[in-house]
């Protein structure tokens, strides 16, 4: 039986996810409501004084955004583990550091990139000022398939078990350490006057390493996790 | 097979090494306790009072020598893991998850004298300050890693997947390291250094480096008798494990 070319594989993977989420569309819109209830959260709990959320908006928009994908990535090897697909995957000849770089792609796609999308109203409701509103958006581009790529690796360790949600936050967050602190850093240098270039190079520089890095590492853990 | 060779994939058999690590434990106890008081001597009574700290700087005889051990438990770890990844050995996944909770322990000894010598310090318990926050994201990493090896059933599989987040994390630390540093800090920089002179009075010295010595025989007693305990516990169906308790049961 020929299995056909590495190319061809990924673009059938890539359609049957894209498909898979299409079909249940509803629950793509999850992660926004999510972070949209975060949000509305803060100015319960601190008061309503537009300076002060001025503030810390550009911080709490990307730990809402940080904690709304951390939510999202159960769902990168759930069903494909649930219906055995995940398995087929392992075992198939193409290699599969390069199918689960289409999956984690698909997976930022459809999680990540609409809240991205909806980002900067989001900072709107926190009264987030005009300078940093396009560097948050720029920060959360390269931060997020960062924070994905890292998730998923984690994700991919925790695979088979049942109840993971918890261990799955310990596992990552402290590996989201460094991405924050550069992403909100370069809001906040912004919010100030600051050069805010440097944070952002770093990440577009972490972003390059981790998309080399992460598909392997993510198909060993997977291996392991499997095995 | 030279003698060499030999050697190693004997002393990596669960049974010898149960038995040379029996032997081994108590001895590292019994030193690094003996060290332990000296140095504990040296620096709470033979060494001067620091002129611009007072008595409170005391508390370095243990805060250093366990901030040095916690990032050691974690090399030692992670080394482990890699072996145990690479070359299967079983041994080595003991090893590595035995280290997990003692590395743990003294990244939590660290936070806490840390802050005990804040307080009078700063004058405060707890401050966001670079090393202050890498120590508790690597304190986090540890708990990640045993949290995981809790997690899942099968102890091979379970150590294997801890082993990688445990490399994952190295990868991670100074990246966080460097990552904080550029954020906020306030701690004082390192006074005792590998190359070039060290800026501390070598009455001060002498016993923070017999401390760093202690813990770290300490560290490898606790080791031996958590890989024991390890051994026993995946070997459980073994014929060994069964005379030791059979032993064990007659005497």
């Amino acid at each position: 039986m020929s299995s056909g070319s590495t190319l061809a594989a990924c673009s059938a993977l890539v359609r049957r996810d894209l498909t898979l989420v299409w079909r249940r569309r509803g629950d793509a819109l999850n992660p926004i409501l999510f972070a949209l209830i975060v949000i509305a959260l803060f100015p319960l709990a601190l008061g309503p004084e537009p300076q002060q959320l001025q503030r810390i908006a550009a911080g709490v928009v990307f730990v809402a955004l940080l904690l709304a994908g951390l939510l999202a990535l159960d769902t990168l090897f759930r069903s494909d583990y649930e219906d055995g697909s995940l398995e087929q995957l392992v075992l198939s000849s193409h290699p599969l550091s390069l199918l689960l770089a289409c999956k984690i792609a698909v997976h930022w796609l459809t999680t990540a990139l609409p809240l991205i999308v909806v980002a900067p109203l989001l900072g709107e409701l926190l009264h987030l000022a005009d300078s940093v509103r396009w560097v948050l958006v720029a920060a959360l581009l390269l931060a997020t398939p960062l924070l994905s790529l890292i998730g998923a690796v984690c994700v991919a360790l925790t695979v088979g078990m049942h109840r993971s949600g918890m261990l799955l936050a310990l596992l990552v967050l402290p590996l989201y350490v460094p991405v924050l602190i550069f992403g909100a850093g370069a809001c906040n240098a912004a919010q100030i006057g600051l050069p805010y270039l440097a944070p952002l190079l770093w990440l577009a520089a972490a972003l390059v390493l981790a998309l080399v890095l992460a598909p392997l590492a993510c198909a060993a853990a997977l291996r392991i996790s499997l095995s | 097979m030279n003698a060499l060779t030999l050697w190693f994939h004997k002393i990596g058999s669960p049974p010898t090494f149960y038995r040379i690590a029996g032997a081994l434990a108590p001895w590292c106890y019994g030193i690094a306790l003996l060290l332990g008081l000296v140095a504990l001597y040296g620096g709470l009574v033979l060494a001067p009072r620091d002129y611009q700290q007072g008595d409170a700087y005391r508390i370095i005889f243990i805060h250093v020598p366990c901030a040095w051990m916690s990032l050691f438990a974690y090399f030692f770890m992670a080394a482990n893991a890699f072996v145990a990844l690479v070359w299967r050995i079983k041994l080595s996944e003991i090893l590595a998850m035995a280290s997990a909770p003692i590395g743990a322990a003294f990244t939590f000894i660290t936070l806490v004298t840390g802050s005990l010598w804040g307080k009078p310090m700063w004058g405060t318990w707890w401050t966001w300050d670079a090393r202050l926050t890498s120590e508790l994201v690597l304190l986090f990493l540890y708990f990640g890693v045993m949290g995981l090896y809790a997690a899942i059933e099968d102890r091979r599989q379970a150590a294997r997947a801890a082993g990688f987040l445990a490399l994952i994390g190295i990868v991670n630390l100074p990246i966080v390291h460097f990552s904080v540093n550029w954020w906020n800090t306030l701690h004082q920089g390192s006074t005792v250094r590998l190359m070039g002179p060290s800026k501390i009075d070598s009455a001060m010295i002498w016993p923070l480096l017999t401390m760093a010595l202690a813990t770290h025989i300490w560290f490898f007693g606790s080791v031996l008798a958590r890989t024991r305990i390890g051994l026993l516990e995946l070997d459980a169906g073994k014929d060994w494990v069964r005379k030791i308790a059979l032993d064990q049961q007659r005497a």
